[in-house]
């Protein structure tokens, strides 16, 4: 398999804030790999490295196998989508999305299929002759991708694309850049700190926080089995409980389940924690439950049971119940 | 207008009865047929205006004050837009410092800078009155061109400018033809403020004039010290019909109120 | 990077230095073929000498007066025109504005018609014969606070405005839905809110209204000296170098001092 890009040991320190700190990270060639992780973790700042927009304080960067560390935006021939679009304002969307060729030299004739081409890859083949403004928001999103597509990049880079759209149009967007994708076979690079965008949309996630790599793979890969606390947390896992043999564990909340009783039941296939309802939230289809409890090593937790409210049994604040924790999703967590 | 705040109507009434009733009265005398700034005026004529507009003294310091503004207000954004540019888009060390350095002209007295370059440029340096006054007028104009093409530089995305890096356009090529076209609005603000501020100056061009250059604020205010004709009335109101064109294309273009007050409705 | 940066910035700081900087320094500490000493000498003379003392005078007291009327005229059209939904405010608005395009020299020469003894003013006076003979109104200092009043309370008005406008207008209706009433409203809301701005808009006029030249020049004559005529008299007249810089000192000092001083007052005015 080539690369599409890799860093090799690259930090970028702004005065005394190492805002990214000595990532090695490859990019596979055709494949839409995201960069996740909370505000400020260093996704942008990655992404504008590889771009050429900053200068890495250390390390370097190769795209398609060349050492590209110090060559110029201008010359690495990537596509780039501006999380506020960055259209130019005073050019029609025909004219946006033929700069990249026009610096390019690309003939006129030649010039013109091919933004039309790209155009109607986004579905926005009639609005050439409109100005930027006219556009809505997703609209504009969909030039700004013709735009970064129309030179044939060596890679895709968005940069949180889907942030300014309104929910119905992002879930539809996702699928629209995923299609893009597989037309086009080209590698992607895609900005988010959403992580069901990330689950939904990636052949393979970088999970990042402060500047730092957490873990990397398939979406497959890495949520049945987040490498540390921060992951699994990042992830949706709620549960963090140590168990009878010592190590910290994560489980999600729609697999604990909760029973009342006198006695204790049998911990068939698992084990059994005892506590006491401390909070309930009904949402409709589920039930949350928080429940004050105390896991092997003798601490005080909080669990939160995701239960389907049809089948829950009746509870209260202060009820005394039982949390049955199956052994089968219990993810043992390593590192942190 | 209906109003309930009748003390401030009155004192608004009062105001802009100062700002522009003597320019009414400038007007009216203009059109005299007398020769005298007497009021009410003795009949109607045009002669004033014939008269001024074969007066040498005043068509001849007409071009120079339009060649001085026209030279300055360029050479002003030439060396200013570029700091500008520096300030908002480079890496600057002590950017704060050197916005302030080109602000200063603002706050220093002119005349005190016409005195400054008469003593240290004219007598001093042996600088000729038409040299220093471009200095000066440049000088003076630099707060406009760093400040009003700051503020409309300051308003365009910058991702806009990496977004043609990216898209293979180099540094110049980015500021040509993203930059500059995006700041024209910006940049025609500051050009008319430059303009119209060195064109009406008096300390500077009073404290700076020769024989050979004298800009025409100076040379009205000479005449008008020594004669009491409405010649002056008449030059008056084509200087005022000049401006209210400027106004016009301001309001036409970038808005009035924009350019000249400063103000973003 | 940084190099092409500083490249940007070197040309207009070399204009700025050779056509501002150095010469204003210059002149204030050591005029062509005098001494520091003796600019200082004539300094103190001037500030012991009652002639000298007397025109000091004048300038600040009409520059204060002008500040008063000016903040006392502009603040209300700025607050009605802030206020106002009509669609005559902003014609309004540009009816003020636009006399800061207009020469001052046309502007102040207005005055010579209005109030000069064959002008409109006088004469009308005369004829409702409330006078004998044609009162002098040119070269009083009533005539240089008009003249200062009509070249400075545009941009009294464009200061004020701006402060005003920041001011949310709907923060009045919250007040008076408080149960505040208009006058309540204005005092305790809208005037401390557009406070630091008026400091701002005095500072302005203030600082233009000692140093200007053309007004009082044209409507004070020899008979009202001010700061500003006087130091043209030194410099081109009299030729008096020393005399020129010490008032060119004083007049810098002036506009320094209250503009440091306005400065302080509007960040009080932010913090408290
Ligand atoms: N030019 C800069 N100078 C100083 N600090 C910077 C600069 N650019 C970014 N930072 C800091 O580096 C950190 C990482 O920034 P970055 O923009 O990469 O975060 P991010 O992961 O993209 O976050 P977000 O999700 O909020 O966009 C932040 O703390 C930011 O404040
Ligand atoms: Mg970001």
């Amino acid at each position: 398999m080539t690369h599409a890009a890799q860093f090799r040991g690259v930090s970028q320190v702004f005065g005394d804030f190492t805002a990214v700190d000595d990532i090695d990270l490859t990019i596979p060639d055709g494949k839409l790999t995201t960069l996740l992780g909370p505000s400020g973790c260093g996704k942008t700042t990655s992404l504008r490295m590889l771009a050429g927009y900053l200068a890495p304080t250390h390390g370097t960067i190769s795209i398609a196998g060349v050492d590209s560390t110090r060559t110029p935006p201008e010359k690495r021939d990537l596509g780039m989508v501006f999380q506020s679009y960055a259209l130019f304002p005073h050019m029609s969307v025909a004219e946006n999305v033929g700069f990249g060729l026009k610096m390019r030299r690309v003939p006129a004739a030649e010039r013109a299929r091919r933004v039309t081409e790209s155009l109607e890859l986004v579905g926005l083949a009639h609005l050439s002759a409109s100005k930027p403004k006219k556009l809505s928001g997703g609209q504009q999103q969909r030039v700004a991708l013709a735009r970064a597509i129309a030179i044939r990049p060596k890679l895709l880079l968005l940069d949180e694309p889907l942030s300014n759209l309104d929910a119905r149009l992002r879930i539809q967007m996702r699928a629209e850049i995923r299609r893009i994708q597989a037309e086009t076979g080209l590698a992607v690079v895609l900005v988010t700190h959403d992580q069901d965008e990330a689950l939904e949309m990636s052949d393979e996630m970088v999970l990042m926080k402060d500047g730092r790599i957490q873990q990397q793979g398939a979406p497959q890969e890495v949520f049945p089995a987040p490498a540390n606390r921060f992951v699994a947390e990042f992830l949706g896992y709620e549960n963090f409980l140590t168990d009878p043999g010592g190590e910290l564990t994560t489980i999600r909340p729609e697999h604990l389940w909760l029973t009342v009783g006198e006695q204790a039941p049998s911990a068939s296939g698992g084990s059994v924690v005892s506590g006491v309802v401390l909070d309930l939230a009904y949402r409709g289809v589920d039930l949350l439950v928080t429940v004050a409890a105390t896991d092997a090593s003798g601490a005080r937790v909080e669990l939160l049971a995701d239960l389907r409210a049809e089948s829950a049994p009746d509870l209260t604040q202060g009820t005394h119940v039982w949390v049955h924790v199956p052994a089968t999703h219990v993810v043992p967590l390593t590192g942190d | 207008m209906r109003t309930r705040h009748p003390i401030a109507a009155s004192l608004a009434v009062l105001g802009y009865i100062v700002m522009l009733v003597p320019i009414l009265f400038v007007v009216v005398t203009a059109f005299t047929a007398g020769s005298t700034l007497r009021f009410p005026p003795e009949g109607f004529s045009l002669r004033w205006f014939e008269a001024a507009l074969t007066y040498t003294p005043f068509t001849s310091s007409l071009v120079s004050s339009l060649i001085l503004a026209v030279i300055s207000a360029v050479l002003a954004l030439a060396l200013g837009v570029p700091v500008a540019l520096a300030i908002h888009r480079g890496r600057l060390p002590g950017k704060a410092l050197v916005e302030g350095l080109f602000l200063s002209p603002l706050i220093v007295p002119e005349l005190v800078v016409g005195l400054a370059l008469y003593q240290q440029l004219m007598v001093g340096f042996g600088l000729d009155n038409f040299q220093t006054l471009l200095f000066g007028h440049t000088v003076l104009m630099f707060p406009y061109a760093v400040r009003v093409t700051g503020a409309s530089l300051a308003l365009i995305d910058p991702a806009v400018e990496d977004a043609a890096r990216g898209l293979g356009a180099s540094a110049g090529r980015t500021f040509f033809s993203i930059t500059l076209p995006l700041l024209r609005p910006g940049l025609f603000s500051a050009a008319l403020l430059s303009f119209i501020t060195s064109f009406n100056n008096v300390p500077l061009s009073l404290l700076l004039q020769s024989r050979d250059f004298r800009t025409l604020p100076v040379v009205m205010l000479d005449y008008v010290q020594q004669n009491y004709d409405p010649i002056v009335a008449a030059i008056s109101v084509l200087i005022l019909a000049a401006t209210v064109l400027v106004a016009v294309i301001a309001e036409r273009t970038v808005g009035f109120a924009r350019v000249f007050g400063g103000i973003n409705r | 990077m940084r190099g092409r940066t500083a490249l940007l910035v070197l040309p207009g700081l070399a204009v700025l230095l050779i056509g501002f900087l150095i010469p204003s320094v210059a002149m204030l500490f050591a005029p062509p073929g005098v001494s520091p000493v003796e600019v200082f000498d004539r300094l103190g003379q001037m500030l012991t000498d009652p002639y000298d003392q007397a025109i000091v005078m004048r300038t600040l007291g009409l520059g204060l007066i002008v500040t008063v009327v000016c903040i006392g005229l502009g603040y209300p059209i700025a607050y009605l025109l802030s206020r106002s939904t009509s669609r005559w405010a902003g014609v309004l608005l540009a009816l003020a504005i636009f006399p800061l395009l207009l020469s001052s020299v046309v502007r102040t020469f207005g005055w010579l018609v209005v109030l000069g003894s064959q002008g409109a003013v006088p004469q009308l006076l005369l004829s409702l014969g409330l006078t004998d003979s044609a009162p002098q109104l040119l070269y009083t200092p009533l005539a240089i606070v008009l003249g200062l009043t009509q070249i400075f309370l545009p941009l009294a008005v464009v200061a004020s405005y701006s402060a005003l406008a920041q001011v949310d207008a709907g923060l009045d209706e919250a007040a008076r839905g408080l149960g505040a009433n208009r006058i309540r409203t204005f005092w305790s809301v809208v005037v401390p809110l557009s406070g630091p701005g008026v400091v701002v808009a005095a500072t302005l006029v203030f600082a233009g209204a000692v140093t200007a030249y053309t007004t009082p020049y044209l409507l004070g004559g020899s008979r009202q000296r001010m700061l500003s005529t006087q130091l043209y008299t030194y410099s081109s007249t009299t030729i008096d170098w020393a005399a020129a810089s010490a008032t060119a000192l004083i007049m810098t000092v002036l506009v320094f001092a209250v503009s440091g001083l306005s400065g302080l007052a509007a960040r009080r005015g932010a913090t408290s």
